[in-house]
C-alpha cells in the first residue's frame, strides 16, 4: 500500500516519550524518499499521457467544428472520443492517485522532522550548548546543525537582551536550596559566602549561585544535583 | 518597591492601586501569555520598566548586605528580587517558545508580526531561516521539484497549506476584575454569558480574544 512506510514514521514518533527522542530512523525515512522518487516516476508519463489525450480531444472538436460530416462519421469519431474520455479519465485518477501519495508522503516526512525538531528547541532550554553524548548520538547529521543553529540564535537573543534567560526554570520558593556536591570543585566565593564545595557535602546554597553549577551539567558532569532531584 | 500605596486610607483604592503597579502588572501579562495559545502584544514599556525596577533592588539587597542589615529583611527582598526575576524570565521565555512554535505562521501573519518586540523579530527570523535550512536538507531537496516548498504541499496548492498554526478555539480559564454584562460568544446560537467580576469561566479564547487584547479579563 502506498504512504504505508511513511505512516510507520510518523507513528514511531507519536509513540515514543513525549518530550524525548529515539534514533533517527535513517532507513525508513530514505525508504519513503525513494517511494517519492518511484511515484514521480509514474506521475511524469502520465501526465504526457494526460497532455497528449487532452490535445488529441481538442483536435478531434475542432476537425468536427469546422467540416461538415457525415452521419456515420460522426458516430465513429463520438465512439473515438469516448474511448479518449475513459483513457484519459484512467489517467487522471491515476495521476491523482500518484499525485496524492506524494503528498502524503512529504506532509509524513515533514511531520516527522517538524516535531522531532520541537523536542530537539526544547533541549536547547534545558542544556547549556553542548548535548550530552547519549542524545547526541541519536540526531541525524542536518539535526546536530540545526541544534547548533538554534542554540546560537537563542544565545544572540539572549546577548541583545542581556539577560540571560535559560536559568530560573522553576518558580523560587526559597531563596536557598538544598544541594548535594558531586564533584570536587573546591573553594568557590559565592555571592554571599565562602564555601568549600566538597563532594559529598550537602548544603544550602543562594539559587542563582547554584543554578550555574546545575546547568554546567551539559558539559561535564554536573557537579551539583538538587537535593529532591528536581533537575534533567 | 509598593510601599507608597501602604498609606492610603480606603482599602478598595488601596486594592486598585495594588493591581495598577508593576509587579501586578507583569503578573498578569506573563499568566495572560502563558494561558493564551497566540502570541500576545508584547509590552515593551512593562517589561523596560521592571528591568530597571531589578536593578534598583539589586543595588538596593548589595547596599543592604554592606550596611550589615538584618539577614532577615534582606533575604525577603532578595526573595521578592528573585520572584519578579523569575517573572521576567518566564515572560521573555514563554513568548520565545511560542514564536518557536509556530515561526512561519508568525513570520507570515502581519498582525502577529506587529505584535513582536525588535529583537524577538530578528531571533524570529533567524529562526524561520535555520528550521528551513534543516527541513530542506533533512527532506525537501531530496523530494521532486514541485513538491519542495516548506510552506506547500506541493506547486498545486492554492496557497500556502503546510504552517503549523495555534489553535485558538481552544477554551481558556478567565477571570474579570469588573462585570462587564452580557457577552455573546460568536459561534452564535447560543445564550449570551453574563460575565460577572471576579467569576470564574471556561470560553474559548477565540471568542473573547478582543477582551483579552483590551485588558478587560485577564486569563488564569
Amino acid at each position: 500500500m502506498y504512504a504505508r512506510k511513511a505512516s510507520e514514521l510518523v507513528k514511531e514518533f507519536a509513540s515514543s516519550e513525549p518530550g524525548q527522542l529515539s534514533t533517527f530512523n535513517n532507513d525508513l525515512f530514505a525508504q519513503v524518499l525513494e517511494e517519492c522518487e518511484g511515484h514521480l516516476l509514474h506521475l511524469q508519463p502520465l501526465m504526457r499521457k494526460i497532455q497528449e489525450h487532452e490535445n488529441k480531444l481538442k483536435d478531434k472538436r475542432r476537425s468536427e467544428d469546422e467540416v461538415e460530416i457525415s452521419e456515420d462519421e460522426r458516430r465513429k469519431s463520438e465512439a473515438e472520443k469516448v474511448i479518449l474520455q475513459t483513457a484519459l479519465k484512467s489517467d487522471q485518477f491515476g495521476a491523482l492517485v500518484h499525485h496524492l501519495s506524494l503528498v502524503r508522503n512529504k506532509r509524513c516526512l515533514m511531520a516527522y522532522i517538524y516535531n522531532r525538531a520541537e523536542v530537539i528547541r526544547s533541549l536547547g532550554w534545558m542544556v547549556d550548548s553542548v548535548l550530552p553524548a547519549e542524545i547526541e548520538e541519536k540526531l541525524s547529521s542536518t539535526e546536530k546543525e540545526y541544534f547548533k543553529n538554534h542554540v546560537a540564535t537563542l544565545q544572540s537573543y539572549m546577548s541583545e537582551l542581556d539577560l540571560h534567560l535559560t536559568v530560573d526554570m522553576v518558580p523560587p520558593k526559597d531563596p536557598y536550596i538544598k544541594v548535594r556536591v558531586l564533584d570536587d570543585i573546591g573553594e568557590v566565593a559565592l555571592s554571599d559566602q565562602v564555601a568549600n564545595l566538597a563532594r559529598h557535602a550537602i548544603m544550602f546554597l543562594r539559587r542563582t549561585d547554584a543554578e550555574q553549577y546545575i546547568t554546567q551539567g551539559g558539559q561535564k558532569q554536573r557537579m551539583l544535583r538538587f537535593q529532591y532531584s528536581l533537575d534533567i | 518597591m509598593d510601599s507608597g500605596a501602604g498609606e492610603s486610607s480606603a482599602a478598595d483604592e488601596y486594592e486598585s492601586l495594588m493591581s495598577t503597579t508593576d509587579a501586578e502588572l507583569l503578573k498578569s501579562a506573563w499568566r495572560n501569555e502563558k494561558a493564551a495559545p497566540e502570541i500576545l502584544k508584547f509590552d515593551a514599556d512593562l517589561v523596560q520598566r521592571s528591568r530597571q525596577q531589578i536593578q534598583l533592588m539589586e543595588e538596593m539587597v548589595d547596599e543592604f548586605n554592606k550596611n550589615g542589615v538584618d539577614p532577615l529583611t534582606v533575604s525577603l527582598y532578595q526573595m521578592d528580587l528573585d520572584r519578579t526575576m523569575f517573572l521576567l524570565r518566564s515572560y521573555l521565555r514563554t513568548r520565545l517558545q511560542k514564536i518557536e512554535k509556530y515561526v512561519f505562521h508568525v513570520e507570515k501573519t502581519v498582525e502577529l508580526w506587529n505584535r513582536l518586540s525588535k529583537q524577538e523579530q530578528k531571533f524570529a527570523r533567524r529562526c524561520a531561516g535555520d528550521l528551513k535550512h534543516h527541513l530542506e536538507q533533512s527532506a525537501l531537496s531530496k523530494l521532486p521539484d514541485q513538491y519542495q516548498s516548506h510552506l506547500r504541499q506541493s506547486a498545486a496548492s492554492e496557497d500556502d497549506d503546510m504552517i503549523p498554526e495555534p489553535q485558538l478555539d481552544i477554551y481558556v480559564v478567565c477571570r474579570s476584575k469588573r462585570y462587564l454584562g452580557a457577552f455573546q460568544l460568536d459561534d452564535g446560537g447560543e445564550e449570551p454569558v453574563n460575565i460577572e467580576a471576579d467569576d470564574l469561566y471556561a470560553l474559548p479564547y477565540k471568542s473573547i480574544k478582543p477582551l483579552v487584547e483590551s485588558g478587560q479579563i485577564d486569563l488564569v
